[in-house]
């Protein structure tokens, strides 16, 4: 399809140019980032040891320093206003979360402090920094390693929250915002995404980084998603290209906190028909909020009722058979979107025969 | 300590007394609509601290600010402007009484939530430390803010990387009406020693002779060493926590206590020099206030500017 081949090709063709998993993606910037500026220091729990931040920040210590590799006590809080004040003295702070779940201690700093620190004085301070966070899929995480937190940060003005979906969205926004951007911006990684290879060096120009990205092109229906559910809409698009004539036009949201609006908006005044993909739940969140962009400016646009897909209204549950419900699917993203372009349940097209998100990763080696 | 120096410590404290009387007088007038934590009775705990710290060095604070906004060297007419939240306060007319900054002169932000600055003066300290900064950092805070876990947090981050911060405790004994034997279960100076930071007691808040001096030495120490210290100070808030009343009306705390410590303040008894004073701050407060009157309110253009 030659629509898909003008787009970000993400995962569409890893056999040809270069190749990068999103672990390494992620390490190549935190290692260009604290080559680049003395003034970077990484700090979180286990940011030196053999494991590294799932081999994002392995090795780091050897190479610049215990200063600069800074482990640090469980003191999430602590820890959180101690990088603020390392920033506003002149150093930029790379803090590190091994599941998003353990940034909540720290919600004191990064609602009242972090995020206010530039506005509540007047304009007086900037406090850059990145704190990263990884959310869990799969093998049991249960109920406080898997959380899927960007609403409750997007919703704090002075906070910038990303999603890379990609290694390329990685090798874009991070560079940007430790080299050039000025405030702090909490970025959500996906697990289960660490091990997958992506095509990179398709550099996107004309936007800065921390924006929405249509990553596909099609006219029956317009898919917002987020994260891992970006790939999981290029498997459903590809699905349905091959089975039906429904024509897919993805935007990866990546900017849950200041999405483009624009051209969320655009993007449905041609289709009609939205879907929104979140890895979180759907209540007060990224589904939610598009919602609110599309009724606040034109919900004529419309001409069906949105379609959401998320998490299920319950804390994780740890056992596989009830987690494989818990999420979202192939089969029924592929199945909604389905349902939404032919207008009824019995549609008629044929859906992919899927297992659960954590079966096909796992043994994922692209291309898809 | 010259001769010279102990007049500017008496004309410092009164000073910030006499502001924070100036903005009981117009409260009722409600031309100040923020909520003020007046630091009448501990001026001389600001003052002693801020003397031997130089412009460079920086200090981290809580809503009970004024004080410190003026003995670190803060402008008057700015700070009275933003208490009027007037654009041409020092932040704009966005922070108010509770957020005041002033980095011009090292007084690095204020926060309304407990505790919540004391791990910026840490990390702050970690950046001087990193980028080979002749500076020292001061967290100052209450007894109510050692209830917090943040703290703990801080000081051993603070003494586990040998960090030239101050960690100066003005212990009033009171976190709003909660008195800090229902609190506090340990000694405060012997917990910060648990965590190898020494530390000084310092029992007499009224005599900022006595606290300029004690806390020189700590700086000086500070500044040789590169690694943590405490200090806890004990004073005495005149007035209620928050607003221009006071806890005797209530018998919420015991009047004695205020008349005992009322006996030592100079900033009471020390006419003579009170007199020699007065005139000039006056004048000064004056023209902050006419300042702030005269000032325009910040617009629309400044309502969405510096979220991010």
């Amino acid at each position: 399809m030659s629509k898909q081949n003008i787009v970000y090709n993400d995962i569409s063709s890893a056999s040809e140019g270069k190749v990068m998993t999103y672990r390494e993606a992620i390490a190549q910037t935190m290692r260009q980032a604290l080559h680049d500026n003395p003034k970077v220091i990484l700090i979180g729990q286990g940011v030196d040891d053999h494991k590294g931040i799932f081999g994002t920040t392995t090795g780091l210590i050897n190479e610049f320093g215990a200063e600069r590799v800074i482990d640090t006590p469980l003191a999430e809080e602590g820890v959180t206003g101690i990088a603020l004040g390392a920033s506003l003295n002149g150093l930029y702070p790379i803090m590190t979360h091994i599941r998003a779940d353990f940034i909540l201690p720290a919600m004191n700093q990064i609602v009242n402090l972090v995020a206010k620190y530039k506005y509540m004085f007047g304009g007086l301070f900037e406090v850059p920094m990145l704190i990263r966070v990884v959310i869990g899929r799969s093998w049991g995480q249960g109920a406080q390693h898997s959380q899927s937190l960007q609403s409750l940060f997007a919703h704090i003005p002075g906070l910038v929250v990303i999603m890379p979906s990609s290694s390329q969205s990685v090798l874009e926004a991070y560079p940007y915002i430790t080299g050039r951007y000025r405030g702090p911006v909490i970025s959500f990684e996906h697990r289960l995404m660490y091990d997958l290879k992506f095509n990179v060096g398709m550099e996107r120009v004309g936007k800065q980084p921390m924006t929405s990205h249509r990553i596909r092109e099609g006219k029956d229906i317009t898919i917002v998603a987020t994260s891992i559910m970006v790939m999981e809409a290029l498997r459903a698009a590809n699905h349905l290209s091959r089975v039906s004539d429904i024509d897919c036009e993805i935007i990866d949201l990546h900017c849950a906190s200041h999405p483009d609006k624009a051209l969320i908006l655009q993007s449905i005044a041609k289709t009609g028909r939205l879907l929104v993909a979140d890895t979180s739940w759907k209540a007060y969140g990224v589904c939610s909020e598009i919602c609110r962009l599309i009724c606040e400016h034109s919900p004529s646009i419309l001409n069906a009722p949105v379609t959401t897909l998320g998490m299920q209204p319950a804390p994780c549950p740890t056992a596989k058979s009830l987690e494989d419900m818990f999420y979202p699917n192939l089969r029924d993203l592929t199945d909604a979107i389905a349902t939404l372009v032919k207008s009824k349940n019995n549609h008629g097209v044929p859906l992919p025969d899927e297992k659960s998100m954590a079966d096909v990763y796992k043994k994922f080696k692209g291309p898809f | 300590m010259a001769p010279a120096d102990i007049n500017i410590l008496f004309y410092n404290s009164l000073r910030i007394r006499m502001f924070e009387e100036r903005i009981i007088e117009l409260y009722p007038s409600d031309k100040i609509q923020s909520p003020v934590h007046l630091s009448i009775g501990q001026e001389a705990v600001a003052v002693g601290i801020c003397r031997p710290l130089k412009i460079t060095d920086w200090v981290f604070c809580t809503y009970r600010s004024h004080a410190y906004y003026l003995a670190k060297g803060g402008d008057m007419r700015t700070m009275m402007a933003e208490l009027y939240g007037k654009a041409t306060g020092c932040c704009h007319g966005k922070a108010g009484s509770m957020h005041l900054a002033s980095p011009e002169v090292g007084l690095m932000g204020s926060s309304a939530v407990v505790a919540s600055t004391i791990p910026h003066a840490v990390g702050a300290a970690l950046a001087a430390k990193i980028l080979n900064k002749d500076q020292i950092i001061v967290a100052v805070f209450g007894d109510g803010a050692i209830d917090e876990g943040v703290y703990h947090e801080s000081l051993n981050f603070a003494s586990l990387h040998s960090l030239p911060v101050i960690f100066v405790c003005e212990n009033n004994g009171w976190a709003s009406y909660s008195h800090f034997k229902t609190r506090q279960s340990y000694n405060i100076c012997d917990h910060a020693l648990a965590y190898r930071v020494p530390a000084t007691h310092i029992a007499e808040g009224y005599d900022f002779n006595k606290v300029c001096d004690i806390f020189s030495e700590i700086v000086t120490q500070v500044r040789q060493k590169r690694s943590p210290a405490f200090v806890e100070i004990t004073t005495f808030r005149y007035m209620e926590h928050v607003g221009t009343g006071n806890d005797y009306a209530n018998n919420i705390r015991d009047h004695a206590e205020l008349t005992k410590w009322q006996s030592k303040d100079p900033l009471i008894n020390d006419k003579t020099r009170i007199a020699a004073c007065r005139a000039k701050i006056g004048r000064e407060i004056d023209e902050a206030v006419a300042f702030a009157e005269k000032s325009p309110w910040p617009g629309r253009d400044q309502l969405l500017s510096d979220v991010i």
